[in-house]
């Protein structure tokens, strides 16, 4: 159905001459469970559906680009948004740029056939096995919960012989426990995308909230520490790396100057190797192909702390006269950023057990209140939600409040151990990492 | 979707509505419009995008719990009254009031679609020209405009139908600048409901403020870390009160167990000379409506009043179980959200003293300017509310600029060691609040200068 709809709209593009056009349409069904305590509060379903057509209008040694985005298919709304794109394209002024041409790509696995043959049944059911995992742990309560199926279709056809399309399915789990005893409250709440049914790991994961919940009951201030040794699990790491590391890498931050990584020089400790995989079984971000029609890859960008390449969408590229590494990625408003896919950092030998056995004062953190680096300078500081005082390599007592203050582009130059252990989080396969000389202060 | 006028529209929702009766449950049904245009100019990249009028339409109705069905397009409508079953004996469970009619469409002074594109863009291309001619420090002028149009209309089995055409525009500059290693920047941003006049004003004013204050961060030292007496500007006070604080005051929090001000109504939050209040109805900010998504009439919340805590934010659900008044607080982002409670323009109301006094009786303190985020702990009650900079306060004297600074600690206790707000006049900025980490809706929050006996600071 959704290929009758780009046939509409190519057509009326050709009736029109345009020359140099994309069609990328999106069409997304969402199943969602709402919780209030342990009753239902809402169930929702949405069915979504929007396009974005991108024209090119060459103008010697630059490109005008239009873009515009509508979710109405009746001819001339079709016509008129086509009209404005190209009204667009000739007023943009961009570097040089073409669309991608068919290339080869690596076929992934991105949906589920469960999932697809029934979601509100996977829903249901991923639903009740939640909160019959909740109601063991008894001292706990359930305070508010969101568990979220999304079946999303893109579909992507170019006046270069494009024509793609991609099935995907992945998870929205949000859930707060709350504990409480002699007037002290605890609470976990964990937010998170989730692409394959067996990352859910129902019981494992209710397990963890209802430790960090219980935990945080008797959690104190953690003491202060200018040169501390901090852990970082792979959610929390995912915060700190991604938006920092993520954007150095980019060919859109080589090209305007900010990027502090360059060419075949250390940005990192010798232990860290860090991948841009687009085709990582599991990632939530997996796929055959960028938001532009390039195809995903795998880019070795630091290795042994050494940057070898960089991330490049296909404005990047053709500006760098090289390939796009496939780093294209579509945002709400119809245009292309150039970003990560998913990041993998390789694993370390140690267990994270010995890793904290081995730290004689230190701390490891849960959960932040938001870590939220500023990607130019890699400087933050956030609040600590719930997280452990480490005393002689065993978890002293649970820690909450203070502040976590550092920088990524020198964190990551002082990592000290790797875990052997890692996990998905959002769009990352990392491990757990020690790193030195950061700042807890409360 | 296909457009129609909104008397089609109307009337189709209320033949779907009136077959829900309202005495056997309450039903509604929302048509979303939104167009934007928007412009992105950075030293390597130039876009241009436009949201043609991209709309939907949601129907819920309360069977004991929510029922919600959001579709794409008018062929569609059929499937609400497949989707969304019809009950008997559940109409008392969402209290009922009175409907309304309402249809406002707000005029901008300057509407920016008759401002022809090549005009703005010029504008937008010379303001990227002279950030970048200015010195040679400035690597990369970040500037992004952009254009909003949001349309609700909604029905509901009360009676009542709404329309209302709010547009919202805001302008956001951002010049990075490097000197040897160091990388750092200030930015500038302005955003409100209404027209080109709200952006027209900065295109036609001196940037070189705008342009300098980021020069000065390559300067600026790492702050200081522990507990000291600081000021919060009008921006990182709008922040503490959103964010830290407002999100413990949403009833559906409450309604959860799940926050920390459960039970402080009619009690002490904050030390006397507070006064806090959310209001959606401010002609002109940017998180202004005249009604919510769930129908209800934007109007004034006094949250706290003289430390006093007052009130809770309420939803059409959370007034029903806690025999409260909604205000406007039931919002959406898009048809494909759901609704939640959410603030509007959060602030605290300005007091008397003069700021210049306020610094003046701090020995050994910090000033925290220009709110940059925060997020929310509502069961524990935490801060976590960063600026972009701030000054050291020596002696009674601002002195040295600072990098950016996190603020944290308990935020009740912030609130009880405030002990001076300055007369200037109130300032709202506006900005993007999630739920959690999603559904955006526009607010603004701010304040005047609030001063803090002693709260707990770090490099942020």
């Amino acid at each position: 159905m959704s290929k009758d709809k780009i046939e509409l709209i190519e057509k009326s593009l050709n009736l029109k001459k345009i020359e140099e056009y994309e069609i990328y349409l999106m069409d997304t069904m969402i199943y969602e469970t709402e919780f209030i305590k342990s009753e239902i509060a809402s169930e929702r379903e949405v069915n979504k559906l929007e396009y974005v057509i991108r024209i090119l209008s060459q103008k010697g040694k630059e490109t005008g680009i239009g873009i515009v985005k509508g979710n109405s298919l009746e001819l001339k709304d079709i016509d008129k948004n086509i009209e404005t794109c190209v009204l667009l394209s000739k007023h943009n002024m961009s570097s040089k740029y073409f669309f991608p041409e068919s290339n080869s790509l690596s076929m992934v696995k991105t949906a589920d056939e469960k999932i697809l043959r029934d979601p509100n049944g996977i829903k249901n059911d991923t639903c009740a096995e939640i909160n019959s995992e909740i109601k063991e742990h008894k001292e706990l309560m359930l305070t508010f919960g969101r568990f979220r199926i999304h079946i999303q279709t893109n579909f992507l056809k170019n006046s270069s012989g494009l024509n793609l399309d991609a099935l995907k399915t992945f998870f929205y789990i949000e859930f707060a426990l709350k504990a409480q005893k002699n007037g002290n409250l605890g609470e976990s709440w964990e937010i998170d995308y989730i692409k394959e049914r067996e990352h859910l790991n129902i019981k494992k994961r209710v397990d963890k909230w209802a430790r960090i919940a219980k935990d945080t009951l008797r959690a104190k201030n953690p003491p202060s520490n200018s040169n501390a040794i901090v852990v970082f699990p792979p959610n929390v790491l995912k915060n700190a790396i991604n938006p920092v590391v993520g954007f150095h890498a980019s060919g859109r931050a080589y090209h305007e100057k900010v990027s502090s990584f360059k060419i075949n020089q250390k940005v990192a400790s010798e232990k860290l190797t860090i991948i841009d995989n687009g085709l990582l079984e599991g990632g939530l971000m997996t796929n055959s192909w960028d938001g532009e029609g390039n195809p995903h890859q795998i880019t070795k960008f630091i290795d042994s702390g050494i940057c070898k390449e960089r991330l490049f969408d296909q404005k990047y590229a053709i500006l760098g006269k090289i390939n796009s590494t496939g780093n294209g990625l579509r945002i709400s408003d119809g245009s292309v950023t150039n970003t990560i896919s998913n990041l993998q950092i390789l694993p370390g030998e140690i267990p994270i057990d010995e890793m904290i056995l081995n730290i004689k004062e230190g701390f490891y953190i849960e959960k932040c209140s938001w870590l939220s680096p500023d990607n130019f300078s890699g400087s933050f500081g956030t609040e600590i939600r719930n997280g452990y005082y480490i005393q002689n390599g065993e978890f002293r007592y649970p820690i909450k409040g203070g502040n976590l203050s550092g920088n990524v582009l020198e964190m990551i130059k002082n990592c000290q151990e790797i875990s052997k252990e890692n996990e998905f989080s959002l769009n990352s396969l990392f491990p757990y990492i020690s790193f030195k000389n950061l700042s807890v202060s409360s | 979707m296909s457009y129609k006028s909104y008397d089609e529209i109307f009337s189709s929702f209320e033949e779907i509505s009136n077959s829900y009766k309202r005495k056997n449950q309450y039903f509604d049904i929302l048509y979303d419009s939104t167009s934007s245009f928007r412009i992105m100019k950075t030293r390597s990249a130039e876009t241009i995008s436009l949201n043609a009028k991209t709309s939907g339409i949601v129907a819920r109705t309360f069977i004991g719990n929510w029922k919600e069905l959001a579709i794409n397009n008018f062929a569609e409508l059929k499937t609400i009254e497949m989707k969304l079953p019809k009950v008997i004996n559940k109409g008392a469970e969402i209290k009922e009031f009175e409907g309304w009619r309402f249809n406002k469409e707000i005029k901008p002074k300057i509407n920016p679609s008759e401002i022809p594109i090549e005009d703005k863009l010029q504008k937008i291309r010379e303001i990227s020209e002279y950030i970048t001619n200015y010195d040679e420090r400035i690597i990369n002028p970040i500037i992004s405009y952009g254009e909003l149009s949001t349309t609700r209309m909604f029905v509901n089995n009360e009676g009542s139908q709404l329309r209302q055409v709010i547009p919202r525009i805001r302008l956001f500059i951002q010049p990075i600048a490097k000197e040897g290693s160091v990388i750092d920047f200030d930015y500038y941003s302005v955003g409100a409901e209404g027209g080109f006049e709200i952006v027209k004003e900065v295109f036609d004013k001196n940037l070189d403020q705008i342009i300098q204050n980021s020069l000065d961060m390559l300067k600026a030292e790492v702050p200081p870390s522990g507990r000291l007496p600081i000021i919060l500007d009008a921006d990182v006070a709008g922040l503490v009160a959103h964010e830290s604080f407002g999100h413990g005051l949403e009833a559906d929090q409450v309604l959860r167990d799940r926050s920390y001000l459960t039970n402080y109504l009619n009690k002490k939050v904050a030390s006397d000379i507070c006064v806090i209040c959310d209001d959606p109805n401010i002609e002109g900010q940017y998180g202004s409506s005249f009604f919510d998504d769930e129908g209800i009439q934007a109007s004034k919340n006094v949250l706290v009043k003289n430390g006093i805590l007052k009130d809770f934010i309420h939803s059409r659900k959370t007034a029903t179980e806690f025999h409260s008044k909604p205000k406007g607080n039931g919002r959406r982002e898009s048809f494909a959200h759901p609704i939640f409670v959410r603030m509007t323009n959060t602030y605290f109301e300005p007091g008397d003293y003069k700021i210049e006094e306020m610094i003046s009786e701090i020995k050994n303190g910090v000033l925290l300017i220009h709110g940059y985020f925060g997020m929310e702990d509502p069961l524990g009650g935490g801060m976590q509310c960063t600026s972009k900079k701030g000054y050291l306060i020596e002696n009674g004297d601002k002195t040295k600029l600072l990098k950016a600074i996190t603020l944290s600690g308990s935020v009740l206790e912030l609130l009880q060691n405030i002990d001076a707000i300055s007369d200037d006049k109130l300032t709202l900025r506006p900005g993007t609040c999630g739920k959690g980490e999603e559904d955006y809706v526009p607010v603004t929050s701010g304040g005047s200068y609030v001063r803090v006996k002693k709260a707990l600071i770090s490099p942020g």
